[in-house]
């Protein structure tokens, strides 16, 4: 009886002991989290709330909802944020399809030299966003540019000049975005690489084709890597911490871009309490984004755990 | 049977081959904007104005004559188009010698010697790169993107790895929803954290002009990083850290001996993103490094070159530099890098 006790006592002793290492463990993070996130989050908050100007902020007065209101009445502020997510609207479901189209590419037994090539695929991930922004407007120059003199000219198509128009920048993003793809693509990849080959065996027995196969199969069991992929490839977009960020350099000075205008109004025109409001709307709207994106995953994410 | 082995390898070959060109024309097209700036920057200056000139890098075709170099255009004459070298351009006739026959007199020819189109050698020029190298602090730079990279990767790994391994292997009170947090940051927006840590780095603690905005907060672990470390340690089986355990050997210890070991490939995947990450950074060194040039990392004093010089094949060439270091990285690394997050994906 006392022996037991005695057990008890010291596994207690032990668990907490353990605990204590764990915390001390995960401390780096958690100080960084309530240092770098946590109080900015807040700061960001109390500041939107105030008129907050950089230079003088000694005449720092709270205003209420004075910014938010501002927002409404702001032309400006409204139409960067519906571009911002028309660009999303349209690049996310782009890089998610090419990302899993190349995967396949490279995924299949078929593939030479396959280190190289998937390599090669990953190559303008790692290219500095100022220099990919600039790589792709000499492209595109409509006199000297390769679209037109490489790929347009040979096949006979008419020379394209869309790109030199005064709204460039926005196909010129929505193109240079194909060029992030490359941690989604290994994520699928490695997604597809841990299906069983006997599922695959089952199906071709069963007179399923190649493309059956995919679309049946592939697809549905690799969902979790494109849920995550969505996330990221979100993220990305939206400006939050990215998997390789390089900055979007196509936006910023001009502020065709809700992170243009926020940088703007807080370097330009100094006031820091209307920035933070302005911020404070984005970040709410990207939690919707990412909470709606939860909510529907339990209809179209396979998850293996819950099978169980 | 030979015969079906025969087929078979047909077969496959058939399959084979096309897939692969298949795969390669797709690679091509998809890099097709590196290799041009690699082509424009060895262009030759007055190349890029010239709509005649070829895509590769060329020149007219100099000739000399008298001991001067003139250029050679195609000039159509009676018998058919020559190609000339122009002495003496003109606007109603200018006057040419022919390089085939240094014998012969002057050849007068009848038009404007601007309808006439050059004769071009293939002529690349590593110019565009030594004014650019001159113009730029390069050993200042890349010390300083060097150090900026060494002491950024050693504070986050060594943060980020101990974090990783807490999450992994610790019961830690509420540890599932502190993870779950943890993921959460990844989407906070930057902009909603810049605007006050900004205000309190620049304006109360004066740390404008110096590395610590850009380093600080790097010791404090990152969320994607410990994310991608920690699906790979929750992997490891767990009997050699138990047996290390009952040999007395502490956290740290079983971290270091047992952990660490067999988890390469995740550990040089974390530190390759962060090098790519660091060698490309601009956007935090632009905002505190602007008042101080002695701190200018490569990639901000490329970015800001950039924006000052007017000419495009000397800004290609530098765009050319940029891309070395991390392209023989990708290269040189490229079977841990694949693995490393390959398994992580899986993992997931």
């Amino acid at each position: 009886m006392q022996s037991t006790s005695a057990i008890d006592d010291k596994s207690s002793i032990e668990t907490k002991y353990k605990r204590l290492i764990g915390l001390i463990l995960i401390s780096p993070w958690l100080i960084g989290f309530i240092i770098f996130k946590l109080v900015p989050i807040l700061s960001s908050l109390v500041f939107s709330f105030t008129n907050f100007p950089l230079l003088t902020p000694e005449e720092t007065q709270y205003t209420g909802l004075n910014n938010y209101l501002f927002i409404f009445r702001d032309v400006t502020a409204g139409r960067v944020l519906v571009e911002t997510l028309k660009l999303a609207a349209i690049i996310i479901p782009l890089q998610t399809f090419s990302a899993i189209f190349i995967a396949a590419l490279l995924n299949s037994k078929d593939l030479l030299v396959k280190d190289t090539v998937r390599a090669l695929f990953f190559l303008p991930s790692i290219i500095p966003g100022f220099a990919a922004a600039l790589m792709w407007r000499g492209f595109v120059n409509p006199s000297t540019g390769w679209l037109n003199r490489v790929l347009l000219d040979p096949i006979g198509m008419p020379w394209l000049n869309y790109f030199s128009s005064g709204r460039a920048s926005e196909p010129l993003f929505i193109l240079s975005s194909l060029w992030t793809l490359g941690p989604s693509i290994l994520i699928m990849m490695g997604s597809m690489q841990g299906i069983h080959p006997e599922i695959y065996e089952a199906a071709r027995i069963d007179g399923a084709n190649r493309l059956v196969r995919f679309f049946k199969m592939t697809i549905p069991l690799i969902t979790p890597a494109i849920f995550f992929s969505l996330i990221l490839n979100l993220t990305a977009v939206l400006g939050g911490t990215i998997l390789l960020d390089r900055g979007n350099s196509f936006r910023g000075a001009d502020f065709s871009s809700y992170d243009g205008y926020v940088r703007y109004v807080l370097f330009d025109t100094l006031q820091m309490g209307y920035a933070a409001s302005l911020a404070w709307v984005f970040f709410i709207i990207v939690i919707i984004i990412v909470l709606i994106l939860f909510g529907t995953s339990n209809r179209w994410v396979y998850f293996p755990d819950r099978e169980n | 049977m030979q015969n079906s082995i025969v087929s078979s390898t047909i077969n496959r070959f058939l399959r084979v081959v096309p897939f692969n060109l298949l795969v390669w024309a797709l690679l091509i097209l998809y890099l097709l904007p590196v290799l041009s700036i690699i082509v424009t920057g060895m262009m030759p200056t007055e190349q890029l104005g010239d709509t005649n000139a070829p895509l590769y890098p060329a020149r007219i075709k100099r000739y000399t004559y008298q001991g001067k170099e003139y250029q050679v255009y195609k000039v159509p004459m009676n018998d058919g188009v020559k190609q000339l070298a122009m002495i003496e351009p003109g606007a109603l006739s200018s006057l040419f010698v022919d390089p085939q026959d240094s014998q012969t007199e002057v050849i007068e020819w009848t038009g404007d010697w601007n309808t006439l189109i050059g004769v071009y050698e293939f002529h690349p020029t590593w110019r565009n790169f030594t004014v650019m190298a001159t113009s730029l602090p390069f050993g200042t730079m890349l010390r300083n993107t060097f150090l900026l990279t060494l002491v950024g990767e050693i504070a986050v790994l060594a943060s980020s790895i101990l974090v990783a391994y807490g999450f992994a292997r610790y019961k830690i009170p509420g540890g599932n929803l502190l993870f779950y947090i943890m993921i959460a940051t990844i989407l906070i927006p930057e902009k909603i954290t810049f605007i006050p840590t900004f205000y309190v780095y620049v304006a109360i603690l004066k740390w404008n002009g110096t590395v610590l905005p850009v380093l600080l907060h790097l010791f404090f672990g990152n969320a994607v990083y410990i994310f991608l470390l920690r699906q790979n340690f929750k992997g490891l089986p767990i009997d050699l850290e138990e047996a290390a355990m009952l040999d007395g050997a502490g956290p740290l210890r079983r971290l270091f001996y047992v952990i660490l070991p067999q988890s390469w490939p995740v550990v040089i995947t974390v530190s390759l993103l962060h090098f790519f990450y660091t060698w490309n950074e601009t956007r935090l060194a632009s905002i505190y490094f602007g008042t101080n040039p002695e701190l200018m990392p490569i990639s901000f004093g490329v970015q800001n070159y950039q924006s000052l010089v007017p000419i495009d094949n000397i800004i290609q060439a530098s765009t050319v530099v940029m891309l070395i270091v991390p392209v023989a990285v990708l290269f040189l690394a490229q079977k841990y890098f694949m693995q490393g997050l390959v398994i992580t994906g899986a993992e997931k």
